[in-house]
Protein backbone atom coordinates (compact mmCIF):
# COMPACT_ATOMS: atom_id res chain seq x y z
CA UNK A 1 0.00 0.00 0.00
CA UNK A 2 2.79 2.36 -0.64
CA UNK A 3 2.58 4.93 -3.24
CA UNK A 4 6.27 6.64 -4.71
CA UNK A 5 5.42 10.44 -5.89
CA UNK A 6 8.62 11.00 -7.44
CA UNK A 7 12.13 8.96 -6.46
CA UNK A 8 12.88 10.86 -3.59
CA UNK A 9 9.79 11.06 -1.37
CA UNK A 10 7.79 8.06 -0.48
CA UNK A 11 4.30 8.10 1.24
CA UNK A 12 2.69 4.46 2.70
CA UNK A 13 0.56 3.09 5.52
CA UNK A 14 1.97 1.47 8.27
CA UNK A 15 0.77 -1.09 10.52
CA UNK A 16 -0.94 0.65 14.08
CA UNK A 17 0.62 -2.10 15.90
CA UNK A 18 0.06 -0.18 19.38
CA UNK A 19 -3.97 -0.18 18.27
CA UNK A 20 -4.01 -3.79 17.80
CA UNK A 21 -2.00 -4.56 21.21
CA UNK A 22 -4.15 -1.92 23.39
CA UNK A 23 -7.49 -3.47 22.06
CA UNK A 24 -6.43 -7.08 22.83
CA UNK A 25 -8.77 -8.58 25.44
CA UNK A 26 -8.23 -7.99 29.32
CA UNK A 27 -6.62 -4.75 30.74
CA UNK A 28 -8.41 -2.50 32.62
CA UNK A 29 -10.77 0.25 31.61
CA UNK A 30 -9.54 4.09 30.97
CA UNK A 31 -10.83 5.22 34.09
CA UNK A 32 -9.20 2.67 36.57
CA UNK A 33 -5.88 3.02 34.24
CA UNK A 34 -5.63 7.02 35.11
CA UNK A 35 -6.71 6.64 38.22
CA UNK A 36 -4.21 4.20 38.99
CA UNK A 37 -1.48 6.37 37.50
CA UNK A 38 -2.42 9.34 39.31
CA UNK A 39 -2.38 7.49 42.85
CA UNK A 40 1.25 6.02 41.70
CA UNK A 41 2.39 9.49 40.59
CA UNK A 42 1.31 11.35 43.81
CA UNK A 43 3.06 8.65 45.58
CA UNK A 44 6.47 9.86 44.51
CA UNK A 45 5.32 13.46 45.98
CA UNK A 46 7.43 13.25 48.93
CA UNK A 47 10.53 12.23 47.22
CA UNK A 48 10.17 14.45 44.40
CA UNK A 49 9.75 17.29 46.00
CA UNK A 50 12.32 16.72 48.12
CA UNK A 51 14.70 16.17 45.42
CA UNK A 52 13.82 19.79 44.05
CA UNK A 53 16.11 21.11 46.78
CA UNK A 54 19.36 19.03 45.91
CA UNK A 55 18.37 20.34 41.77
CA UNK A 56 18.14 24.08 43.48
CA UNK A 57 21.88 23.20 44.94
CA UNK A 58 23.23 22.04 41.49
CA UNK A 59 21.54 25.06 39.70
CA UNK A 60 23.62 27.59 42.09
CA UNK A 61 26.54 25.34 41.16
CA UNK A 62 26.36 25.37 37.61
CA UNK A 63 25.99 29.63 37.80
CA UNK A 64 28.91 29.66 39.96
CA UNK A 65 31.00 27.39 37.33
CA UNK A 66 29.55 29.32 34.29
CA UNK A 67 30.10 32.77 35.51
CA UNK A 68 34.06 31.86 36.80
CA UNK A 69 34.72 30.94 33.35
CA UNK A 70 36.04 32.81 30.75
CA UNK A 71 33.34 32.04 28.22
CA UNK A 72 30.44 31.41 30.21
CA UNK A 73 27.85 28.92 29.01
CA UNK A 74 23.96 28.46 29.84
CA UNK A 75 23.67 25.22 28.91
CA UNK A 76 23.44 23.68 32.29
CA UNK A 77 21.59 26.20 33.67
CA UNK A 78 18.56 26.33 31.38
CA UNK A 79 18.75 22.16 31.48
CA UNK A 80 18.81 22.10 35.33
CA UNK A 81 15.83 25.00 35.64
CA UNK A 82 13.87 23.08 32.79
CA UNK A 83 14.03 19.76 35.10
CA UNK A 84 12.96 21.87 38.17
CA UNK A 85 9.80 23.45 36.54
CA UNK A 86 9.42 19.58 35.41
CA UNK A 87 9.14 18.43 38.21
CA UNK A 88 7.54 21.53 40.02
CA UNK A 89 4.82 21.72 37.83
CA UNK A 90 3.74 17.84 38.18
CA UNK A 91 2.99 18.36 41.70
CA UNK A 92 1.45 21.92 41.58
CA UNK A 93 4.19 24.12 43.31
CA UNK A 94 3.13 27.05 41.11
CA UNK A 95 5.30 29.72 42.57
CA UNK A 96 8.89 27.32 41.70
CA UNK A 97 7.45 26.10 38.48
CA UNK A 98 6.76 29.35 37.18
CA UNK A 99 10.28 30.77 38.98
CA UNK A 100 11.95 27.72 37.07
CA UNK A 101 10.17 28.79 33.85
CA UNK A 102 11.20 32.52 34.38
CA UNK A 103 15.12 31.33 34.49
CA UNK A 104 14.79 29.04 31.50
CA UNK A 105 13.16 31.84 29.30
CA UNK A 106 16.56 34.55 30.60
CA UNK A 107 19.03 31.70 30.08
CA UNK A 108 17.71 30.66 27.11
CA UNK A 109 17.95 33.99 25.36
CA UNK A 110 21.44 34.93 26.74
CA UNK A 111 22.57 31.30 25.10
CA UNK A 112 21.29 33.17 21.97
CA UNK A 113 22.96 35.83 22.02
CA UNK A 114 21.51 38.15 24.15
CA UNK A 115 23.67 40.31 26.49
CA UNK A 116 24.05 38.47 29.29
CA UNK A 117 22.91 39.92 32.59
CA UNK A 118 24.09 38.30 35.54
CA UNK A 119 21.99 39.73 38.61
CA UNK A 120 19.15 38.36 36.85
CA UNK A 121 20.51 35.02 37.06
CA UNK A 122 21.54 35.28 40.77
CA UNK A 123 18.20 36.50 41.70
CA UNK A 124 16.76 33.65 39.81
CA UNK A 125 18.99 30.87 41.59
CA UNK A 126 18.23 32.70 45.34
CA UNK A 127 14.84 32.65 44.53
CA UNK A 128 14.48 29.11 43.19
CA UNK A 129 16.46 27.82 46.28
CA UNK A 130 14.23 29.98 48.76
CA UNK A 131 10.84 28.54 46.97
CA UNK A 132 12.78 24.97 47.10
CA UNK A 133 13.29 24.85 50.55
CA UNK A 134 9.82 25.91 50.93
CA UNK A 135 8.40 23.22 49.30
CA UNK A 136 4.88 23.08 49.39
CA UNK A 137 4.67 25.75 52.21
CA UNK A 138 5.46 28.65 49.90
CA UNK A 139 2.35 30.38 50.46
CA UNK A 140 1.85 33.69 50.06
CA UNK A 141 5.67 34.30 50.52
CA UNK A 142 5.85 32.35 47.27
CA UNK A 143 3.96 34.67 45.51
CA UNK A 144 5.70 37.55 46.22
CA UNK A 145 9.19 35.82 45.22
CA UNK A 146 7.95 35.43 42.29
CA UNK A 147 6.35 38.87 41.76
CA UNK A 148 10.11 39.90 42.06
CA UNK A 149 11.59 37.49 39.28
CA UNK A 150 8.91 38.19 37.00
CA UNK A 151 9.67 42.12 36.89
CA UNK A 152 13.02 41.00 36.69
CA UNK A 153 12.61 38.81 33.72
CA UNK A 154 10.48 41.38 32.25
CA UNK A 155 12.81 44.21 32.80
CA UNK A 156 15.69 41.93 30.90
CA UNK A 157 13.43 40.34 27.95
CA UNK A 158 10.73 42.75 27.62
CA UNK A 159 7.32 42.52 28.82
CA UNK A 160 6.49 42.12 25.39
CA UNK A 161 8.83 39.78 23.62
CA UNK A 162 8.12 37.69 20.95
CA UNK A 163 8.31 34.27 21.09
CA UNK A 164 8.95 33.85 24.95
CA UNK A 165 6.57 30.95 25.99
CA UNK A 166 4.69 31.02 29.03
CA UNK A 167 3.90 28.60 31.16
CA UNK A 168 0.89 26.85 30.89
CA UNK A 169 -1.87 27.87 33.37
CA UNK A 170 -1.57 24.25 35.34
CA UNK A 171 1.88 25.25 36.33
CA UNK B 1 -8.32 17.26 21.37
CA UNK B 2 -10.34 18.64 24.26
CA UNK B 3 -12.99 16.06 24.24
CA UNK B 4 -12.46 12.91 25.93
CA UNK B 5 -11.56 10.41 23.23
CA UNK B 6 -12.94 7.59 24.94
CA UNK B 7 -15.97 6.37 27.00
CA UNK B 8 -16.37 5.77 30.28
CA UNK B 9 -15.82 2.18 30.09
CA UNK B 10 -13.31 1.57 27.23
CA UNK B 11 -10.36 -0.53 27.97
CA UNK B 12 -7.05 -0.31 27.54
CA UNK B 13 -4.73 -3.29 27.75
CA UNK B 14 -1.57 -2.21 27.77
CA UNK B 15 0.42 -5.42 29.36
CA UNK B 16 2.10 -6.59 26.64
CA UNK B 17 3.23 -3.50 25.32
CA UNK B 18 6.92 -2.73 24.79
CA UNK B 19 7.13 1.01 25.96
CA UNK B 20 10.22 2.93 26.00
CA UNK B 21 10.43 6.18 28.27
CA UNK B 22 13.44 8.21 28.56
CA UNK B 23 14.03 11.30 30.10
CA UNK B 24 17.40 12.78 30.92
CA UNK B 25 15.99 13.69 34.50
CA UNK B 26 15.66 11.24 36.89
CA UNK B 27 12.95 12.11 38.88
CA UNK B 28 11.02 13.16 35.64
CA UNK B 29 11.67 9.50 34.77
CA UNK B 30 10.50 8.48 37.73
CA UNK B 31 7.02 10.04 37.41
CA UNK B 32 6.56 8.46 34.05
CA UNK B 33 7.40 5.08 34.36
CA UNK B 34 5.28 5.37 37.81
CA UNK B 35 2.05 6.47 35.19
CA UNK B 36 2.85 4.50 32.82
CA UNK B 37 2.79 1.27 35.33
CA UNK B 38 -0.55 2.70 36.83
CA UNK B 39 -2.16 2.38 32.57
CA UNK B 40 -0.83 -1.25 32.73
CA UNK B 41 2.69 -1.05 31.08
CA UNK B 42 4.92 -3.98 32.62
CA UNK B 43 8.85 -3.25 32.49
CA UNK B 44 9.38 -0.37 30.39
CA UNK B 45 12.57 0.37 28.91
CA UNK B 46 13.88 3.37 31.24
CA UNK B 47 16.72 5.50 29.54
CA UNK B 48 18.26 8.83 30.20
CA UNK B 49 20.43 9.04 27.26
CA UNK B 50 20.29 8.47 23.71
CA UNK B 51 22.73 6.12 23.85
CA UNK B 52 20.73 4.02 26.02
CA UNK B 53 17.66 4.46 24.06
CA UNK B 54 19.01 3.73 21.02
CA UNK B 55 20.12 0.55 22.35
CA UNK B 56 16.35 -0.25 23.56
CA UNK B 57 15.61 0.03 19.72
CA UNK B 58 18.15 -2.44 18.83
CA UNK B 59 17.10 -4.98 21.61
CA UNK B 60 13.75 -5.30 21.27
CA UNK B 61 10.55 -4.25 19.07
CA UNK B 62 8.54 -1.35 20.89
CA UNK B 63 5.44 -0.69 20.24
CA UNK B 64 5.04 2.99 22.09
CA UNK B 65 7.92 5.57 22.97
CA UNK B 66 7.51 8.94 25.05
CA UNK B 67 10.67 10.82 24.84
CA UNK B 68 11.30 13.56 26.62
CA UNK B 69 13.08 16.91 24.74
CA UNK B 70 15.89 16.78 27.89
CA UNK B 71 18.02 13.91 27.49
CA UNK B 72 21.39 13.30 29.55
CA UNK B 73 23.34 13.38 26.38
CA UNK B 74 21.31 15.31 23.98
CA UNK B 75 18.31 16.44 23.12
CA UNK B 76 15.19 14.17 22.27
CA UNK B 77 14.72 15.70 18.93
CA UNK B 78 17.74 14.03 17.58
CA UNK B 79 17.00 10.99 19.14
CA UNK B 80 13.81 10.60 17.03
CA UNK B 81 15.07 11.92 14.48
CA UNK B 82 17.68 8.88 13.90
CA UNK B 83 14.62 6.48 15.35
CA UNK B 84 12.70 7.76 11.89
CA UNK B 85 16.19 6.64 9.80
CA UNK B 86 17.29 3.86 12.07
CA UNK B 87 15.78 0.93 9.49
CA UNK B 88 14.51 -1.01 12.55
CA UNK B 89 11.52 -1.86 11.24
CA UNK B 90 8.73 -1.98 12.63
CA UNK B 91 10.31 0.15 16.04
CA UNK B 92 10.75 3.14 13.20
CA UNK B 93 7.69 3.38 12.71
CA UNK B 94 6.18 3.17 16.21
CA UNK B 95 4.42 6.16 17.46
CA UNK B 96 6.34 9.03 19.44
CA UNK B 97 4.99 11.50 22.09
CA UNK B 98 7.42 14.08 22.67
CA UNK B 99 7.32 15.76 26.21
CA UNK B 100 8.60 19.25 26.67
CA UNK B 101 9.30 21.57 29.38
CA UNK B 102 9.95 25.21 28.95
CA UNK B 103 8.70 24.98 25.35
CA UNK B 104 8.82 28.06 22.83
CA UNK B 105 6.72 27.88 19.47
CA UNK B 106 10.14 26.76 17.48
CA UNK B 107 10.41 23.61 19.78
CA UNK B 108 6.91 22.23 18.90
CA UNK B 109 8.13 23.16 15.43
CA UNK B 110 10.92 21.31 15.56
CA UNK B 111 9.25 18.32 17.88
CA UNK B 112 6.71 18.00 14.62
CA UNK B 113 9.81 17.74 11.65
CA UNK B 114 12.15 15.44 13.87
CA UNK B 115 9.40 12.94 13.34
CA UNK B 116 7.19 12.84 16.78
CA UNK B 117 3.78 11.74 16.62
CA UNK B 118 2.78 14.23 18.90
CA UNK B 119 4.18 16.78 21.36
CA UNK B 120 2.87 17.81 24.67
CA UNK B 121 4.38 20.09 27.52
CA UNK B 122 4.62 19.42 30.93
CA UNK B 123 3.05 19.35 33.14
CA UNK B 124 1.41 16.49 31.58
CA UNK B 125 -1.42 14.69 33.91
CA UNK B 126 -2.04 10.92 33.36
CA UNK B 127 -5.49 11.80 32.01
CA UNK B 128 -3.66 14.09 29.44
CA UNK B 129 -1.06 11.30 28.73
CA UNK B 130 -4.07 8.82 28.07
CA UNK B 131 -5.92 11.18 25.62
CA UNK B 132 -2.87 11.42 23.83
CA UNK B 133 -2.44 7.43 23.52
CA UNK B 134 -5.96 6.76 22.98
CA UNK B 135 -5.64 9.58 19.99
CA UNK B 136 -2.67 7.85 18.62
CA UNK B 137 -4.99 4.51 18.65
CA UNK B 138 -6.69 6.00 15.71
CA UNK B 139 -4.25 7.70 13.97
CA UNK B 140 -4.03 6.46 10.65
CA UNK B 141 -1.47 9.66 9.09
CA UNK B 142 0.62 7.54 6.43
CA UNK B 143 3.98 7.36 7.29
CA UNK B 144 6.05 10.01 4.66
CA UNK B 145 9.84 9.66 3.84
CA UNK B 146 11.53 12.25 2.13
CA UNK B 147 15.42 13.99 1.69
CA UNK B 148 14.04 16.29 4.55
CA UNK B 149 11.90 14.55 6.97
CA UNK B 150 10.96 10.90 8.28
CA UNK B 151 7.93 10.45 10.16
CA UNK B 152 4.02 10.52 9.98
CA UNK B 153 2.35 12.76 7.84
CA UNK B 154 2.51 16.18 9.56
CA UNK B 155 -0.52 17.46 7.90
CA UNK B 156 -2.75 15.79 10.26
CA UNK B 157 -5.98 17.20 8.37
CA UNK B 158 -7.06 16.45 4.88
CA UNK B 159 -7.66 19.92 3.86
CA UNK B 160 -5.88 19.51 0.30
CA UNK B 161 -3.10 20.96 -0.70
CA UNK B 162 -2.61 24.89 -0.17
CA UNK B 163 -4.67 27.22 -2.58
CA UNK B 164 -3.00 27.54 -6.04
CA UNK B 165 -1.09 24.96 -5.42
CA UNK B 166 -1.33 21.39 -7.28
CA UNK B 167 -0.16 19.65 -4.69
CA UNK B 168 2.53 16.64 -4.14
CA UNK B 169 1.03 13.63 -3.28
CA UNK B 170 -0.44 11.53 -5.87
CA UNK B 171 -3.67 11.66 -4.20
CA UNK B 172 -4.30 15.21 -3.93
CA UNK B 173 -7.04 16.93 -4.74
CA UNK B 174 -7.62 20.64 -5.47
CA UNK B 175 -10.89 22.08 -3.32
CA UNK B 176 -11.76 23.78 -6.30
CA UNK B 177 -14.57 22.38 -8.25
CA UNK B 178 -14.48 22.53 -12.39
CA UNK B 179 -17.15 22.65 -14.76
CA UNK B 180 -18.42 19.84 -15.75
CA UNK B 181 -16.93 17.78 -18.60
CA UNK B 182 -19.53 15.14 -19.43
CA UNK B 183 -23.89 15.36 -18.89
CA UNK B 184 -25.72 15.71 -15.90
CA UNK B 185 -26.64 11.79 -14.92
CA UNK B 186 -30.58 11.51 -15.21
CA UNK B 187 -32.86 10.33 -12.31
CA UNK B 188 -32.85 7.28 -13.34
CA UNK B 189 -29.26 6.81 -13.43
CA UNK B 190 -28.94 8.25 -9.99
CA UNK B 191 -31.46 5.70 -8.17
CA UNK B 192 -30.00 3.15 -9.89
CA UNK B 193 -26.46 3.90 -7.56
CA UNK B 194 -28.49 3.79 -4.67
CA UNK B 195 -30.64 0.48 -5.49
CA UNK B 196 -28.95 -0.98 -8.13
CA UNK B 197 -31.46 -4.39 -7.78
CA UNK B 198 -34.25 -2.42 -7.88
CA UNK B 199 -33.30 -0.14 -11.14
CA UNK B 200 -34.49 -1.23 -14.63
Amino acid sequence: MSSTHNRHVRVFAVDNQLARIVTEQGGRSVADAVKAADARVEALRGASVAALTGKAEQLAMAAATSRASSEPTFDAIYEISNAIYGVASTFQLKSLAQAAFSLCDIADSFRSGETVNWPAIDVHVDGIRLLSSLGEGAGAAGEEVLTGLRRVRDRVLGTATPGIATPPSGA
Amino acid sequence: MSTLPFTKNERVNLSTAEVLLACGDAEGLNILTEMFAGFGVHTPRRCRTIAEAKSSVHERTLNLLVVDSALSDGEGYDFIRWLRRCDVAPTCYAPVILVTGHTKPTQIFRGRDSGANLVVRKPVPSLVMMQRIMWLLKDSRPFVTSPNYFGPDRRVKALGPPGGHKGRRHDDLSAEVGTASTPNLGQDEIDSLFSPKGAK
